[in-house]
C-alpha cells in the first residue's frame, strides 16, 4: 500500500527525521509524506506518532500502485 | 524428609490444613493495600500533576466539569497538549473530596495490570473496598466475578467514588473499555468515571449521550478564545494588543501547547511583539517549529540536558545526573519547572517532560546525536537498576538492545520466578523475546530456559537449562544466578517427573540461600514457593504423600497475595489430591474448593492448579454418583489446559476420566482412558495402581477373571494403605478371596487413610463374610460402613458392591441407614454427627440478600427486579454463593444456609 498523507504546516527537517519510513516534500503551507505503508498497523502507528507530535493530519489517501 | 530451611518470614511455620489460613487475616487489607508490582514509582502515577505558575484556571470549563459529578462518565477528549490534565488536575484539587487518579503508560500491557492499578488507586483514595474483592494476578486478564464483586461494592457506597483515568489513549488492551462500561454500569451511581484521552474510547458514548449520561469536552471547548489567550501571555509577562492576540489565537487554533510556547519563544526575543507577527505570518507546523526555536534560545547545557532527559517517562536530578555525567542539576531542573520551560512535576521530586515536547525533543535528540539514545538507556538502565527500580532497568537495557545487562539484572535481583506467576510474567516474556540467539552466557540461558519451561516447551527448556549449568561449571559464579538455576531444575524435576533431582535442587536452594542477600529472598516469596511446589509436586508423583504434604502445605499456608497466587493455588490443588487418594472426600472437596477460590479471587486462569482442584472435584463426584456433575468439572478442566505437560495432572485427569467411564459402565473405554501416557523418570504408584485398577475392571467386565487377576498380582504397592483397600476389592470380584483379605488384614494397623479407604475395606470384608455364609457379620460390617459413608455422601463403592451385597441393603435395619441418601426413600436423615462444614469464606451482603429471595422461591429474573440489577449480575452472585456453600443447587443452598443459621 502506498500512501499520501498531507501535514498541515511546514515541517522542520528535524521532525521529517521521525518518519524516516516516507519521503516529503514541503508545498503550499503544507507537508506531504509519501511512501509504503506495510499493512493497516503500520497506518494507525503513523497516525499516533503524528499526534503525539502535535501534527495535523489534512488529508490521507492511498495511492494507486 | 521435612524441609528443614525455614521459607522466607512471611510464611508460618503452621503444618495443618492450609485452607484454614486462607479465609482469615491473611487475606486482610494489609496484603490488598501493598503496591500490585511492587514500583517504586507508582505513586507519581496515582497523583494529578501540579499546576505551573503559568497556569490559566478557566471557570468556564471548571462549570462545565462540575457536571461530571452528576454523570456516570465524563469524557475530556483532546489533542497533544491541549491543556486536558491540567484541567482535570486543577478541577480535582478545588473539589474537596478525594479522587482517585491513574495515569496509564505505554508499557503496561493487559488487563490484569490495569485493574490491579484501578483497585490501587482507588484503594490510595480512600475508598473504602472490603478485601474480598481480590486483586488480578494473571497480567493478561481479570476475572469477571472481580469486577462484579467491585461494582457491587461501588454501588452499595453513600458517596460515589470519582475515578479519573488519564492518557486513557494509551491503555490499548482490547477488553478493557468493555470491563470499564461493565463496572460502570453496575456500579450505578457509586462510580462517576472520567476519562482524559487524546482518542475517543471504545466505550458506547452514543447510549451515554442519548441518555444523557456523559459529560463531554472536546477540543473545541477547550481551545483558548482570544480573552482567555490574553490572560494566558499576561501569566508569562506578554502584553499585546487584542489585534495580535486574536491573529495568534487564530495561528494556533487557540491550541495551549503553541500558545504556550509562543508566550515562551517571544518572552526571549528582543522585540515580542515583531516576533509573533513574523511567526503569524509564517507557515510552518506550530508545535514543530515553536520547541525548536524556544529549545534554541536555552543554554548549550540546558539544551543538552532537555534532549539526554528526553529518553525517559520520569526523571529525578540524580537521574538526570546520570544520564548529563554533570553534578548539581537539581536547581537547574527546579528552574525549568519554574519557568514552565517543558518540565512538568510529579512530586516526590520527579518531574516528566509534557509528553507532546517530550516526543518532539526525542525526534531532536535523533537528529542531533544519532547512536546516543541506545547509550542513554543503558545509563538510564544502570541507574534504575542500582536504585532497585528492576521493571524500568529492564525496559531501559532492552531499549538499548544491552541483553548481558538485561538479563544480568534480572536474574541477579532474584526475579526469575516471575517469569511463572505474578502480574509481569507477560510482560517479561514478551521483553525477553526480544533478545536474539547471539546473545551468550550463564545469564541469558537461564532466562531463555525460564522462558520456555514457562511456556510448556519441555525440550527447549532442558536444553537451555543445560547450557546454563554449562557456563556455571566453567566460573564460579553469583549465586543468586545459581539459585535461579535451582528453581528452574525443580520445574525440570517436577515435569520430568523425578523426586530425586527434585531433592537435590532444593537441598543445593538451602545451601545457596544463605548466600544471597536476605532482602532479595524476601522481596521474592513466589521464588520458595515454587520451589517447594515443584518438590511437593515431585514428591506427590512418586508417591510419597506424607513428605508432598509437608512442602505443600508451607506453600499453601503462606500470606495470600499476588505474587505466590499461583503457587498457592498450585499446592491447594496437590494438597486436594493428596486427600482424595487418602480417601477424604470431605477435606479434598474443601481444599479444591479453596484453590479454585483462589482461581477467583485473583482471576488465574493458568493451569495445572485450576486444573488439579477442578479435577479432584470430579473425582469426588464420582465417587458420590453425580456424574454429570463431574462430567462438566472435567470438561472445564479440559478446557483450561490444552497442553497439560505436567505428570500429576496428566495422571489425575486420566485418573478421573477412566473412573468416570467406568461408572458409566464403558470399561472398555475407561481402560483406553487410564494410561496417562506421560514419560516420566520414576514410576508414580497411584497412577500405577489405578491403571492396573481399571485395567482389571476391564477385563473382568469382558470375562477374563485370570487376566484380571493377573493385572493385580503384578502390582508392587499392594501394601500401601492408601491403595490396598481397593485392589482388596478388585482381588475379590477376579476371586481371590485370599489375596483380598489378605491385602484388608494389612490395612487395620494403619490409620492415615479415610472413610474412602475404610468404607471399601469394609466392603471386602463383608462381602467375603456373606461368601462365607456370614450374614450377621456383613450386616454388622455394612451397617459401620454406611454410617462412615453417609457423612462423606460417598456412594460408588455401594453402587459397585454387587447385586448379593446390594440386596442386603434393601432389609431392615441396614434398610434404614441408606435411606435418603444412598436408596430412594424415607425422610432425609440428619446424622447427629453430621456437623456442617465451616464456611470457608463470609458472604458479602448482597449475596445474603440474592440468598433470602432464592429461600423465597423467587425466580433469578425476579430477584433481579426486585434489586434492581441485571441477570447476570444475579448469576454472578448466586455462583460465588454456591462456591462459599460448598454446593451445587438453589435448594442446596438455602438448606446449608439454614443449616448454619446464615439466614
Amino acid at each position: 500500500m502506498r500512501y499520501e498523507i498531507r501535514i498541515d504546516g511546514l515541517m522542520s527537517e528535524t521532525l521529517t527525521k521521525a518518519f524516516p519510513e516516507l519521503d516529503h516534500v514541503r508545498m503550499s503551507g503544507q507537508t506531504v509524506l509519501f511512501g509504503r505503508v506495510i499493512d493497516e498497523a503500520h497506518l494507525y502507528g503513523l497516525l499516533t506518532r503524528f499526534q503525539s507530535l502535535g501534527l495535523r493530519v489534512v488529508e490521507m489517501r492511498q495511492l494507486p500502485e | 524428609m521435612l524441609i528443614e530451611w525455614s521459607v522466607v518470614q512471611c510464611f508460618t511455620e503452621r503444618g495443618g490444613d492450609p485452607v484454614a489460613t486462607s479465609n482469615g487475616n491473611t487475606r486482610g487489607p494489609a496484603v490488598a493495600a501493598a503496591d500490585p508490582l511492587g514500583e517504586p514509582f507508582l505513586q507519581t502515577r496515582l497523583a494529578p500533576p501540579g499546576r505551573p505558575a503559568t497556569f490559566l484556571r478557566r471557570s468556564r470549563l471548571l462549570e462545565h466539569l462540575d457536571q461530571a459529578l452528576d454523570t456516570p462518565l465524563t469524557m475530556v477528549n483532546g489533542s497533544a497538549g491541549a491543556g486536558k490534565t491540567l484541567l482535570v488536575a486543577d478541577w480535582a484539587a478545588g473539589l474537596g473530596q478525594p479522587v482517585a487518579w491513574f495515569t496509564n503508560e505505554a508499557g503496561d500491557q493487559g488487563a490484569g495490570v490495569f485493574w490491579a492499578y484501578v483497585l490501587h488507586a482507588l484503594q490510595a483514595a480512600g475508598v473504602p473496598l472490603c478485601a474480598d474483592i481480590g486483586c488480578p494476578a494473571d497480567a493478561s486478564r481479570v476475572d469477571h466475578k472481580l469486577l462484579a464483586r467491585l461494582a457491587d461494592e461501588l454501588s452499595g457506597h453513600d458517596r460515589p467514588a470519582i475515578l479519573v483515568l488519564d492518557e486513557f489513549d494509551r491503555q490499548t488492551a482490547p477488553q478493557t473499555a468493555e470491563q470499564l462500561e461493565f463496572v460502570l454500569h453496575h456500579a450505578g451511581p457509586g462510580l462517576r468515571l472520567i476519562l482524559v484521552t487524546r482518542t475517543e474510547p471504545l466505550l458506547p458514548l452514543h447510549r451515554y449521550r442519548a441518555a444523557a449520561a456523559m459529560t463531554e469536552i472536546r477540543d473545541a471547548e477547550l481551545a483558548f478564545t482570544p480573552d482567555e489567550a490574553a490572560d494566558l501571555l499576561e501569566l508569562h509577562g506578554l502584553r499585546l494588543p487584542a489585534e495580535a492576540t486574536r491573529a495568534l489565537v487564530e495561528r494556533t487554533r487557540g491550541w495551549a501547547a503553541g500558545l504556550r510556547l509562543c508566550a515562551m519563544a517571544a518572552r526571549e526575543s528582543e522585540d515580542p511583539e515583531a516576533y509573533l507577527r513574523e511567526f503569524e505570518a509564517g507557515r510552518s507546523a506550530v508545535a514543530d517549529f515553536l520547541l525548536a526555536e524556544v529549545l534554541k534560545r536555552q543554554t548549550a547545557r540546558t539544551q543538552d540536558l532537555l534532549l539526554r532527559v528526553s529518553v525517559v517517562d520520569r526523571f529525578c536530578p540524580a537521574l538526570a545526573e546520570a544520564l548529563t555525567g554533570r553534578s548539581g542539576l537539581e536547581p537547574v531542573l527546579a528552574g525549568l519547572y519554574r519557568q514552565n520551560a517543558f518540565v512538568e512535576d510529579v512530586g516526590h521530586s520527579w518531574y516528566r517532560l509534557h509528553p507532546l515536547f517530550g516526543e518532539i525533543l526525542r525526534a531532536h535528540l535523533r537528529a542531533r546525536h544519532p547512536g546516543l539514545e541506545p547509550e542513554l538507556h543503558r545509563r538510564a538502565g544502570q541507574w534504575l537498576r542500582a536504585t532497585g527500580a528492576l521493571p524500568e532497568a529492564l525496559a531501559h537495557g532492552a531499549a538499548a538492545g544491552d541483553w548481558e545487562f538485561t538479563a544480568g539484572a534480572f536474574v541477579d535481583d532474584l526475579a526469575i520466578g516471575q517469569l511463572f506467576t505474578g502480574l509481569r510474567a507477560d510482560d517479561l516474556a514478551e521483553l525477553f523475546a526480544r533478545m536474539g540467539p547471539e546473545v551468550t552466557g550463564a545469564a541469558p540461558d537461564v532466562v531463555r530456559a525460564a522462558r520456555d519451561l514457562a511456556e510448556h516447551d519441555l525440550e527447549r527448556g532442558l536444553n537451555h537449562l543445560r547450557l546454563a549449568e554449562e557456563h556455571l561449571a566453567e566460573e564460579a559464579l553469583d549465586p543468586a544466578l545459581r539459585l535461579s538455576c535451582v528453581l528452574l531444575e525443580s520445574l525440570a524435576a517436577r515435569l520430568t517427573g523425578s523426586p530425586s533431582r527434585a531433592e537435590k535442587a532444593v537441598a543445593t536452594a538451602e545451601e545457596l540461600r544463605h548466600e544471597v542477600p536476605a532482602h532479595l529472598l524476601d522481596k521474592h516469596p513466589e521464588l520458595t514457593a515454587l520451589l517447594l511446589t515443584h518438590l511437593g509436586s515431585a514428591r506427590l508423583w512418586a508417591g510419597s504423600f506424607d513428605e508432598a504434604r509437608a512442602a505443600l502445605s508451607e506453600v499453601a499456608g503462606c500470606p495470600s497475595g499476588v505474587a505466590t497466587a499461583l503457587p498457592r493455588q498450585d499446592s491447594l490443588g496437590h494438597l486436594a489430591l493428596i486427600d482424595y487418594l487418602n480417601g477424604w472426600l470431605g477435606r479434598a472437596e474443601r481444599k479444591a474448593l479453596a484453590a479454585l477460590s483462589e482461581t477467583e479471587q485473583f482471576g488465574l486462569h493458568r493451569p495445572p492448579g485450576a486444573d488439579l482442584g477442578r479435577l479432584v472435584l470430579a473425582a469426588v463426584a464420582v465417587d458420590r454418583d453425580d456424574l454429570g456433575q463431574a462430567q462438566a468439572l472435567l470438561e472445564e478442566a479440559a478446557d483450561s489446559a490444552p497442553a497439560a505437560l505436567d505428570p500429576v495432572t496428566a495422571a489425575g485427569r486420566s485418573l478421573v476420566a477412566a473412573r468416570l467411564l467406568l461408572a458409566r459402565g464403558d470399561p472398555r473405554a475407561a481402560a483406553a482412558a487410564a494410561d496417562p501416557a506421560v514419560p516420566a523418570d520414576v514410576a508414580s504408584p497411584w497412577a500405577e495402581v489405578h491403571t492396573a485398577l481399571v485395567t482389571s475392571a476391564a477385563h473382568l467386565a469382558e470375562g477374563r477373571p485370570d487376566t484380571a487377576a493377573k493385572v493385580l498380582d503384578d502390582v508392587p504397592y499392594g501394601t500401601e494403605p492408601a491403595y490396598a483397600a481397593e485392589l482388596a476389592w478388585a482381588q475379590l470380584a477376579a476371586g481371590n478371596r485370599d489375596a483380598a483379605l489378605d491385602l484388608v488384614d494389612h490395612l487395620r494397623t494403619r490409620s492415615r487413610t479415610g472413610p474412602g479407604v475404610s468404607v471399601c475395606a469394609a466392603l471386602v470384608r463383608a462381602r467375603a463374610a456373606q461368601e462365607a455364609g456370614d450374614e450377621a457379620t456383613a450386616r454388622k460390617l455394612l451397617a459401620r460402613a454406611l454410617l462412615e459413608a453417609r457423612r462423606e455422601r460417598l456412594r460408588r463403592p455401594f453402587l459397585d458392591a454387587g447385586p448379593r451385597l446390594r440386596h442386603l441393603l434393601d432389609t431392615p435395619p441396614l434398610q434404614s441407614l441408606a435411606a435418603g441418601w444412598l436408596t430412594p426413600g424415607g425422610p432425609a436423615p440428619r446424622a447427629p454427627e453430621e456437623r456442617a462444614p465451616l464456611v470457608v469464606e463470609e458472604l458479602s451482603g448482597r449475596e445474603r440478600e440474592v440468598l433470602v429471595r432464592l429461600a423465597q422461591m423467587m425466580s433469578t429474573e425476579e430477584i433481579a427486579a426486585d434489586l434492581y440489577v441485571s441477570v447476570n449480575t444475579v448469576k454472578t452472585h448466586l455462583k460465588s454463593v454456591y462456591r462459599k456453600l460448598g454446593v451445587n443447587r438453589r435448594g442446596e443452598a438455602v438448606r446449608r444456609a439454614r443449616e448454619r443459621g446464615l439466614m
